[in-house]
């Protein structure tokens, strides 16, 4: 699905990484790995085609990326490393706002299946502020079954979650390759998941 | 029929921040019913004289009052990661950068237009050139939103002096004062006078996109 091809991003003149290659087909799952500020962040932002490569290519169903960029929008769900949730509303209002925007099928009791399975079913109408680091975390993935695309780029994912919820994510992870879904994410570690493919920054 | 959809949802959006934000709205309302009742005790009881310079008033403290929200303009939702959700969703910087100026119309512009006959009614300001005030801001304050557009997606790549956007957008203003106040003054002259403030707000309007979508893609490619 996805092809990168010796991508290369300079920034001042300094290259923040070179030449990496990838192929992302449909149930792969590919971990990029490195120290702080190695360019995990800026390399999932470039195949999301928010920074212009120095060198290399990125191709989506085998056509360049930016030729073909809302189609590869269409099917992909991004998570950030920080929470794209509006604070200054609940839970509740966080979720219906996000099943609306991106005009989700997803159906009530999914939805209450996957608060319960995340233990977010008793912050309904609690506001965002409130929630701790690891629960906002929570809520923000709960964007990937909102939004139901099958691909998902995730910037460390696994941050600031407990033992529970690296495991549920490993089997929400396993699940969606099954559904020949793929998924890109960073992280400083491996807690465990099976990944097709492992690249280092 | 998805895409209409999406920013029927995207407004749905904006209002509920707004809702659950409405004290910066009724904060800058009361900003500006202040300040004229600060004009009226330094000018004095002299109700020929309030009346003469209140059109004047009532557009320098709305330029004032709009800068005060302009922090807010795209700040949050670019801290937050919004706009770059709503840039994967499908909406072009472009695009966003429209619907975000009139979301601005809408929620922040629209609430002084409907406070204006108080204001009139305290500056001592004639019924019949309600009409025209109201004329001139509803083209007015969109040119306003538009600059403001321009402006706050300037400062998103400037997080040490947010000042500078306030100062580009008054003096960028200039012109629409000139046209606005005399639109009331003139009356003779109305036609012309918002035929010149309509021009100006096709001008903005169309670069308003280019210029907030190229800022807000560069803003984002530095975060």
């Amino acid at each position: 699905m996805i092809i990168v091809k010796d991508l290369t991003v300079e920034r001042l003149d300094k290259k923040i990484f070179e030449n990496i290659n990838l192929s992302l087909a449909s149930g792969n799952i590919t971990i990029l790995k490195g120290k702080n500020g190695s360019g995990k962040t800026t390399f999932l932002k470039t195949i999301l085609n928010l920074i212009v490569p120095s060198f290399g290519s990125i191709y989506w169903k085998g056509k360049l990326l930016r030729t073909n960029l809302y189609d590869f929008y269409n099917n992909v769900t991004y998570i950030a490393d920080k929470t794209t949730s509006l604070t200054k509303l609940n839970v509740k209002d966080n979720i219906n706002i996000w099943k609306k925007i991106f005009l989700s099928n997803i159906n009530d009791s999914q939805i209450e299946v996957a608060l319960k399975t995340l233990k977010l079913e008793n912050y309904l109408n609690q506001k965002v502020t409130t929630l701790s680091l690891g629960e906002t975390k929570k809520l923000e993935l709960l964007r990937l079954i909102i939004e139901n695309k099958k691909i998902w780029v995730l910037d460390e994912p696994l941050s600031g979650l407990d033992d529970d919820s690296i495991e549920l994510i490993k089997q929400t992870f396993e699940d969606h390759c099954a559904k020949e879904g793929s998924i890109i994410f960073s992280s400083h570690q491996n807690p465990g998941i099976y990944v097709t493919e492992e690249i280092h920054l | 029929m998805k895409f209409l959809k999406k920013i029927i949802f995207f407004y749905y959006r904006e209002y509920k921040l707004n809702l659950s934000g409405i004290q910066d709205i009724l904060t800058n309302i009361i900003f500006f019913f202040v300040s004229i009742f600060i004009f009226i005790f330094s000018i004095g009881p002299d109700k020929e004289t309030i009346s003469f310079i209140g059109v004047g008033i009532i557009w320098t403290l709305l330029l004032l009052s709009s800068t005060l929200s302009l922090r807010k303009f795209y700040q949050d939702d670019f801290e937050n990661g919004n706009l770059l959700i709503m840039h994967l969703n499908g909406f072009s910087f472009g695009f966003i950068a429209i619907l975000k100026t009139l979301s601005h119309f809408l929620f922040v512009q629209v609430p002084f237009l409907l406070s204006i006959p108080i204001a009139c009614i305290l500056l001592n300001i004639a019924n019949d050139k309600l009409f025209f005030l109201f004329a001139s801001f509803s083209i007015g304050s969109l040119i306003l939103s538009c600059l403001g557009s321009i402006s706050s997606s300037m400062n998103l790549m400037n997080q040490r002096n947010f000042l500078l956007g306030s100062v580009v957008v008054m003096i960028f203003s200039v012109p629409v004062i000139i046209f606005s106040v005399g639109i009331i003054n003139m009356e003779e002259s109305f036609n012309s006078l918002l035929n010149i403030l309509f021009g100006i707000l096709l001008i903005v309007f169309a670069i308003n996109p280019w210029a907030s979508g190229l800022c807000l893609k560069l803003s984002l490619e530095n975060n």
